[in-house]
């Protein structure tokens, strides 16, 4: 059963207050930085098919238009690593002890 | 045409403040669970709106990758919460209050 956590609650009001402050600070912060306008990315370039060479750490292949971006081959890989690495503990976080399972 | 980045900010800046407000006061493990992705997605909207006001595809590619460690957090967490059941039978978060039991 879920309900949701009410402000008014005189055990929520506190962590409402600290909350709602942070957002006031950030927003001082964001609005006074004056950032300049963006610089955006030009009309005829394929952002997807340039992300997609960016993954690969291929982009001297995405052609003159694409926009600029780094390689990101051993990130990619890495990742790939922390997934596995993830739904193996999942696994064995969820495997009954008493059952035994295929871990045993 | 495009927005501002001010106003990428400001969306951010409260999806975060919502996940930190729902990490402070939620119960519900699997609503603890939702707030820290809000938090992580606050990070991914700064990101593309960076990546388009500079007009380079960082960190378009790099929300990506939070978006991958969101997944591999979600597994580990989700495993978490079914050992919390299993051993108290509720899905409370404070009840867990020492690392052995």
């Amino acid at each position: 059963m879920t309900t949701r956590p009410r402000l008014r609650d005189p055990a929520t009001f506190v962590t409402g207050i600290v909350a709602v402050a942070l957002f006031v600070v950030l927003v001082t912060v964001f609005l006074g930085a004056g950032f300049e306008g963006a610089v955006g990315y030009s009309s005829d370039a394929n952002i997807t098919a340039t992300i997609g060479y960016a993954l690969f750490g291929l982009m001297n292949l995405a052609g003159e238009s694409a926009p600029a971006s780094e390689g990101f081959l051993a990130a990619f890989e890495i990742i790939d690593v922390v997934l596995v690495a993830a739904l193996v503990g999942a696994v064995m976080l969820a495997t009954r002890d008493d059952e035994g399972g295929d871990g045993e | 045409m495009a927005v501002a980045v001010e106003y990428y900010l400001l969306l951010s800046a409260a999806v975060f403040c919502t996940g930190v407000f729902g990490v402070l006061t939620r119960e519900n493990a699997l609503m603890f669970l939702i707030s820290v992705e809000l938090m992580l997605n606050s990070a991914n909207i700064n990101l593309v709106a960076f990546s388009h006001f500079y007009g380079n595809l960082t960190g378009q590619v790099f929300a990506l990758f939070v978006m991958a460690l969101a997944a591999a957090e979600v597994a580990v967490g989700l495993g978490i919460v079914l050992v919390l059941y299993r051993n108290f039978g509720d899905i409370d978060v404070r009840d867990a209050t020492t690392m052995r039991w």
